[in-house]
């Protein structure tokens, strides 16, 4: 009897004592199902929730800042693009706050540049095309081998490529770089940023047309 | 045992389910629910979002107090400190967020260009794109209804106001000699580069508290920031050569550039009007520091430049015209702060310094001028809440002028003046709410050199009428100083004063933009003297006065055709005053009832091209024929110039560039010359003053070296 009422107790602690990691693992996991579920705006929030309590953590922040940046990727209507750009530029504004030289939160700001320049390239496309190219250079200078700097920075090139009429498959050795970089990365930290690696395919097809 | 159990199992269950729920309805102000706010506990994960009707409902292990917090975009964030057991039915009203996007802007009288204002009419590039403009940063304002075309003259002409009713500034602080050094006829550009500025405000009347001095209008220039990369710019072009760059450390950056222009080359090749003796030549330099402080900005201008020419100009009563010989030197120096001091308290401080020398020859009578120019400003800006904002600040200026003219076999004049003004402003910035704004201010000025002190009022307010639309109004009184030319031979004036009422309507819907603006200027105490121009001996007086009215039309389309934009403005202009030497009130010469301009900038693909093309009308403009006996109520011909330009991208970092002003070679006249005495049928002759030449050829090749092989200056063209 004693014996359960020791295990019951342990149980009960050990319970008591996993929450806080736990619930930031189902929060985050929620969140990426929400955003998967075409609920971004509800991803958002639990982010943003998240970020409130994990004062040192800047993934939740960042992921905020991402679901807002890629959901405009879809939208036409300037006011919900430009409020969602903004909202996402203080979100990474918080993340800085936390984390300083980090290759990733440089790619998620070009990312961010990126969306303003795709919504009104007449606008933003000279202001902020040679900010995004030194964002990109910046990222692989203080992490060579991350994928998503790689890859990304490979299509905005291309990008530009097309559009001043030059042929973008010239950085296609970059994506099969970009390739290896996603096959190599490991990281410790739960939720650590992994994305990228589903655009591989059609970007790898567009290189193999003739 | 069996109690401890017991004890135990009840003890898990109620670290499992001792939860309260927290529920509510989120509607705004009017009452509309808000579906999608996010509604939370503080620093916990417990929280959800609101439903299609508003409400919303979650479960909570917290207990006590705790905080909960309802978000929205464009709202502002709502927060509610109680105990988590009284959180029930709740209902929590969002106060609309004024620094939304889609809130009201207060922009009557303004065009702003940037990439940040919500009413922006002109992007940064714009500015530098349009045709006609050629790298001249004033040029594309001359597209923006407000403005007259004044060919010959270059600078700018807003609203029935004279170009010395306008003023520029730099960061905030004056710039006192914007324009190039020239003479009659020759028209001038802009001092300064085009691609140190991120943002321009342009405001033909009704402007803040914070600029005083122009009866008109005030252009506000605000430079660069961070540059984005470090690079070196070389421009060629048949009428000069150039040079820039720019290096970046961790905390500041310094661009540097220069450029020589020397029109000989060119004159020789294109007929010219005027007799060049030595052909317009210019050497200027600029260099922008910027230094990045903790909870600050601090950045350093300085601009010279180097003008000299010499030429004949054609004179109704001299057959072998008169000779005209300037050499300028212009040292412009601008320092200024842009810091946080906490508590919502900003400062933005600085001063600007100007020395300007001009060496001059007319027939054979040398005149030598020296001004010394000086400004320093301090404002304070309190941020009470987001829908209340207080600014306040103070200003010195100080000019000092001397000149001494030589006149052979007569004598040698000097004239002096030392101009003080101290100025003290604020004003205050309320939101009523997201659709209804207003500004209210007062400028408070005293000057020692004609010692006076006045009180100017200024006011503007906004209202959305709908999502796309709103209506603004603002009012304003605005004093001016007498000019150089007049302050040198007396200071016994008051300043000439203006009054501004403006109504505005602004459209704005997916990348198009209707702007109309309706005004009423009146002029009071406007300057007057006896002779044909202002001299040692004239008599003055401030019994002048006038009024401009008006109505100001932009329309711009960047949305209907793929890679298209274009802009279009219309200008009705009705004015008269009586000042100089008017013998009652009359139109003067650089008004024209109505002016026209059409930009357009499309980018072809397949060419690799930008071309662009600007249209400019003006109405015919009133001329004084002394062989009529009404004073000015003569009119010249239409005014007509079609200008082009094309940059082709050689490769992304190379530019080849060709611009043609006047293409079709309209042949326009802006004034006449009448004789001063009749000839021998009793008639005075005239002469038509045209421009120099009538078309004007721009060739040129950019190129940009940079580590990243992507910037180019498609932007500074």
């Amino acid at each position: 009897m004693k014996t359960l009422a020791v295990l019951i107790a342990f149980f009960t602690l050990s319970i008591l004592n996993s929450q806080t990691p736990s619930s930031y693992e189902k929060g985050m996991s929620k969140a990426f199902e929400l955003w998967k579920d075409k609920k971004p705006d509800e991803a958002i929030h639990l982010f943003e929730r998240i970020a409130k309590v994990e004062k040192e953590n800047w993934l939740p922040y960042y992921y905020a800042a991402q679901v807002h940046i890629f959901t405009t990727f879809g939208l036409k209507e300037a006011e919900a693009i430009e409020s969602r750009l903004k909202k996402a530029q203080e979100y990474l504004n918080e993340v800085n706050t936390m984390t300083n030289n980090n290759a990733e939160v440089l790619v998620m700001e070009a990312m961010l540049n990126t969306a303003y320049v795709s919504y009104n390239p007449s606008v933003y496309g000279m202001t902020l095309s040679a900010k995004i190219e030194q964002l990109y250079q910046k990222a692989k200078v203080l992490d060579p081998k991350n994928p998503r700097a790689t890859l990304n920075h490979a299509q905005w090139k291309m990008g530009s490529a097309k559009f001043f009429g030059k042929d973008p498959k010239t950085f296609c050795p970059e994506i099969e770089k970009a390739i290896l970089y996603f096959e190599n990365e490991s990281h410790d930290i739960p939720f650590y940023p992994q994305w990228g690696k589903e655009q591989l395919s059609s970007i790898q097809e567009s290189c193999k047309k003739e | 045992m069996k109690l401890l159990l017991t004890f135990t199992f009840i003890f898990l269950f109620i670290a499992t389910n001792a939860q309260t729920t927290i529920s509510g309805n989120v509607t705004d102000s009017s009452g509309i629910p808000i579906p999608g706010a996010n509604v939370y506990l503080n620093e916990t994960y417990d929280g959800g979002s609101t439903g299609e009707n508003g409400s919303f409902s979650f479960t909570t292990t917290e207990t006590g107090e705790q905080t909960l917090l309802i978000s929205f975009l464009s709202f502002e964030t709502y927060t509610l400190v109680s105990d988590v057991a009284a959180m029930q039915n709740l209902k929590i009203v969002l106060r609309e967020d004024v620094n939304s996007l889609g809130s009201v802007v207060l922009n009557a009288g303004t065009f702003s260009a940037g990439d940040n204002s919500k009413t922006a009419v002109l992007t940064p590039i714009d500015i530098v794109t349009t045709a006609g403009a050629a790298g001249d940063y004033i040029g594309a304002f001359q597209t923006l209804p407000g403005t007259s075309t004044v060919a010959e003259d270059g600078r700018l002409f807003v609203r029935g106001g004279d170009a010395s009713e306008a003023n520029v500034y730099i960061d905030g602080l004056k710039v006192f000699q914007p324009f190039n050094a020239t003479t009659n006829n020759v028209p001038t550009r802009g001092r300064f580069s085009p691609f140190l500025f991120k943002g321009t405000n342009f405001s033909t009347g009704g402007y803040s508290a914070e600029y005083g001095n122009a009866l008109s209008s005030v252009l506000l220039l605000n430079t660069i920031d961070e540059p984005n990369q470090e690079k070196t710019d070389i421009s060629i072009i048949n009428v000069g050569l150039g040079i820039g760059n720019t290096q970046r450390w961790k905390k500041s950056s310094l661009s540097v550039n220069a450029f020589y222009l020397n029109l000989k080359p060119y004159q020789e090749v294109i007929s010219q009007r005027m007799k060049w003796i030595k052909p317009y030549e210019s050497l200027s330099g600029e260099a922008v520091y910027r230094h990045k402080f903790e909870n600050g900005l601090l950045k350093v201008y300085g601009g010279i430049n180097y003008t000299n020419f010499d030429l004949i100009q054609e004179d109704i009563d001299t057959p072998e015209g008169i000779n005209f010989a300037l050499k300028n030197r212009n040292l412009y120096l601008n320092t200024s702060y842009k810091g946080d001091l906490g508590n919502d308290w900003t400062i933005t401080t600085g001063a600007s310094f100007a020395n300007d020398h001009n060496d001059i020859k007319i027939v054979n009578t040398p005149i030598d001028n020296n001004e010394n120019s000086f400004h320093f400003k301090l404002k304070l800006r309190k941020r009470f809440s987001n829908r209340f904002k207080l600014n306040m600040g103070a200003e010195q200026f100080i000019t000092t002028f001397s000149e001494k003219a030589s006149i052979p076999n007569l004598d040698t004049f000097r004239s002096t003046f030392n101009n003080t003004s101290t100025a003290i402003f604020t004003e205050g910035n309320i939101f009523l709410s997201k659709k209804f704004a207003m500004q209210l201010g007062a400028r408070g000025v005293h000057n020692s050199l004609l010692s006076y002190s006045k009180i100017s009022p200024r006011a503007s307010l906004a209202y959305k009428t709908s999502s796309k639309s709103q209506i603004s109004l603002a009012y304003g009184d605005f004093y001016q100083n007498p000019q150089q030319n007049i302050l040198k031979y007396t200071s016994t004036l008051e300043p000439e004063k203006s009054s501004h009422y403006i109504f505005n309507y602004l459209y704005q819907n997916n990348k198009r933009t209707l702007r109309a603006e309706a005004y009423y200027k009146s002029y009071d105490a406007l300057i007057k003297y006896n002779t044909n121009t202002p001299e040692f001996t004239s008599l003055y007086n401030n019994n002048g006065s006038g009024y401009a009215a008006g109505l100001d039309v932009f329309w711009r389309d960047n949305s209907s055709i793929k890679n298209f934009e274009y802009w279009a403005s219309y200008s009705y202009l009705d004015t008269q005053r009586d000042y100089k030497n008017y013998p009652e009130k009359a139109t003067p010469n650089f008004a024209a009832k109505h002016n026209v301009s059409l930009v357009t900038k499309y980018w072809i693909e397949n060419w690799k091209s930008m071309i662009g093309t600007t249209y400019n009308f003006a109405s015919g403009r009133p001329y004084n024929d002394p062989n009529q006996s009404i004073f000015q109520n003569q009119k010249t011909r239409t005014y007509n110039s079609l200008n082009l330009n094309w940059a082709y991208l050689i490769s992304q970092q190379k530019i080849l560039y060709l611009s043609v002003s006047n293409v079709l070679g309209s042949n326009n006249v802006f004034n006449y010359q009448y004789s001063n005495t009749p000839n021998t049928q009793g008639n005075f002759n005239r002469r038509a003053i045209r421009p120099n030449a009538d078309r004007f050829f721009i060739i040129g090749f950019f190129w940009t070296i940079s580590d990243d092989k992507k910037d180019n200056q498609l932007d500074n063209l």
